[in-house]
């Protein structure tokens, strides 16, 4: 069986096989601050005060509009608290960061889980070895009720990555140059598992920057065998019991796709697919307006990092914006103590608090028309960031030397 | 503006298909949410209003609401239903009156919506052969669809047993509660 196929005969405490309609039962159920004020409507609609099916596994997480920037997203905002502590369910406050990862760090997420939330990039916990959907309103507002959602078991493909990557080429280039390939439909209700050396080698953070791009291929979920060094990490975070996850080695696969990334240059999906994919050197000297380094695709320590060792000692250009974003408090305090704050103020850089920012509009940060921007986000879809605005998607080293020099750059750019 | 009760509710004895038939509405490919239902009606949450904003968007939609009666069909082509994924979606067609709609291929998440929101979806790999206004008899349940009119009749791919039951309920949250009572 793949992973996908385990985790669902689990799930569903019967073996069961790709085409199956199936019940699952879920480990966690999560609501954020958009979309979770209309579950809990939802919910009271139809069960009224009935208690939630587990209080331990159902969490609310605020990642989009915090601080809130109105009066509507303030009152939905206390609703959501209201709503946690009637039902005494956890509640991850304005001071926490994007949602996924908080609930990473925070031990609740681990193999052979079945979490659904309302966030299109819950998928990204398959770097965990966790199946995450993000799902509408009606299943989240059923899950919180049942603990179990209807589940159609995908086929996976299996997507092998060989080689070592150059020094400024990271996990984004990888997975900017697989989208290329595979497109943004080549997913569609399938599973993927990414293998190969290249992925063996890679961090957590790495991972997630694969994962959390799947949805972009509109694939359901994307897995990586978690190694010694995820399980570590999982291990010292968990809640309970931890057991790793692999697939059989004689699992079936519907599709291969075989990369061999040694000679992969930097890679940038240009407006306004995330599958408009070209080498960074095809556009450099297009000139730029913002950048933003942050995301659930891109915000993490080791992203951070990247950044401060290309923006450590310099300037950002005259007349462009350099916005970063810790993906969570964790992040940031680990970046506060590794210096990186001192770097990214002294380059004339705005640092925000920890949560999704510049990923759609009604965000600080959104564009006047024909501005380009450069970022380490995962869409650049039209009008996703204002009305006429242009967005290039980029790895975290590309965005920091392209901040630099005011016009997109290839990190192993002399500066 | 009709209130839809077309649609069969299960009945704690009866495992009756779901039969209907109506005139058609044709679309194109590709119909995503935002035709389905503009995003500029996202705040509304009374369904009878949302209703009324039905394929306000879509190329030959404008006088849908007016003129659509209950128990009408919608046939589209490929992907109905992509882009955001706005449950609205669904809810408007349902409230619209339309019983069932017939594409070549959904959406994921809009398939999921529909399922969920007890809108019944059928795939029909020959679903463009069909034409605006011919009256289709459709049983949802073993997938055939007659097109009376045209005097042919199609098999459409079945719609599994599970997403049937939620369907037959009336959504995925009559039909949990309904488990709660029958077990």
């Amino acid at each position: 069986m793949t992973i996908i196929e385990k985790i669902f005969s689990r799930g569903a405490g019967k073996d069961v096989k790709p085409g199956d309609y199936i019940w699952a039962n879920l480990s966690l159920v999560v609501m954020r601050d958009f979309g979770g004020p209309n579950v809990v409507q939802e919910y009271r609609e139809h069960f009224d005060e009935h208690p939630v099916f587990d209080k331990r596994r159902v969490a609310v997480t605020f990642d989009l509009h915090i601080p809130p920037r109105n009066e509507v997203v303030a009152r939905n905002q206390r609703m959501l608290r209201e709503f946690a502590t009637q039902q005494e369910i956890t509640l991850f406050d304005v001071n926490t960061g994007v949602g996924q990862h908080v609930l990473l760090e925070n031990g609740f997420v681990k193999p052979w889980d079945i979490i659904v939330g309302t966030d299109s990039h819950m998928n990204l916990l398959g770097a965990m070895g966790a199946a995450g959907f993000g799902m509408g309103t009606t299943d989240i507002a059923g899950a919180m009720y049942k603990g179990k959602l209807w589940f159609h078991v995908p086929e996976t493909m299996k997507i092998v990555v060989r080689g070592k990557i150059g020094n400024s080429v990271t996990a984004k280039d990888v997975i900017l140059y697989i989208l290329k390939h595979v497109t943004t439909s080549g997913g569609l209700n399938r599973a993927i598992e990414f293998c190969g050396e290249t992925v063996e080698r890679m961090n957590l953070a790495e991972r997630i920057t694969l994962t959390s791009m799947v949805t972009e291929m509109s694939g359901d979920i994307g897995f990586i065998e978690p190694d010694e060094g995820v399980m570590a990490f999982i291990n010292s975070r968990a809640r309970n019991r931890v057991e790793p996850i692999k697939a059989d080695t004689d699992a079936l696969y519907t599709k291969v796709y075989e990369f061999s990334v040694d000679n992969l240059r930097p890679q940038i999906a240009c407006p306004h697919s995330p599958d408009n994919v070209k080498d960074v050197d095809e556009v450099a000297g297009t000139k730029v307006d913002q950048v933003f380094i942050g995301s659930c695709t891109n915000g993490r320590f080791e992203d951070l990092k990247i950044a401060a060792e290309i923006l450590d000692g310099n300037k950002v250009k005259d007349g462009v914006r350099l916005i970063i974003v810790p993906a969570t408090m964790e992040v940031a305090r680990q970046a506060l103590e590794a210096g990186f704050y001192e770097i990214f103020l002294a380059s004339g850089a705005v640092v925000t608090n920890p949560g999704c920012a510049l990923c759609t509009t009604g965000h600080p940060g959104i564009m006047a028309p024909g501005e380009v921007m450069v970022s380490t986000s995962n869409r650049n879809f039209v009008g996703k960031l204002g009305k006429g605005a242009e967005v290039y998607l980029v790895s975290p080293s590309t965005a920091a030397a392209t901040a630099l020099t005011g016009e997109i750059t290839s990190p192993d750019t002399e500066l | 503006m009709k209130k839809n009760d077309n649609f069969p509710r299960r009945s704690a004895s009866s495992s009756a298909s779901i039969s209907v038939s109506g005139r058609t509405w044709k679309f194109g490919d590709d119909v995503d949410t935002d035709q389905i239902y503009p995003g500029k009606y996202l705040p509304l949450t009374d369904k009878e209003e949302m209703a009324r904003h039905a394929m306000e968007g879509a190329e030959g939609g404008d006088d849908f609401i007016e003129k659509v009666q209950t128990g009408d069909i919608l046939v589209a082509g490929k992907n109905f239903g992509c882009g955001s994924s706005r449950e609205h979606a669904a809810v408007a067609i349902k409230g619209s009156g339309i019983s069932v709609v017939i594409a070549r291929s959904f959406a994921r998440i809009f398939h999921r919506n529909a399922v969920n929101t007890g809108l019944p979806i059928l795939v029909l790999e020959q679903a463009e052969e069909i034409q605006p206004g011919d009256a289709l008899e459709v049983d949802v349940e073993r997938g055939i669809v007659r097109n009376k009119t045209q005097n042919k009749v199609y098999h459409a791919k079945p719609v599994s047993l599970l997403e049937m039951d939620i369907m037959k309920a009336g959504g995925l949250l009559a039909y949990l509660k309904d488990t709660d009572k029958h077990g």
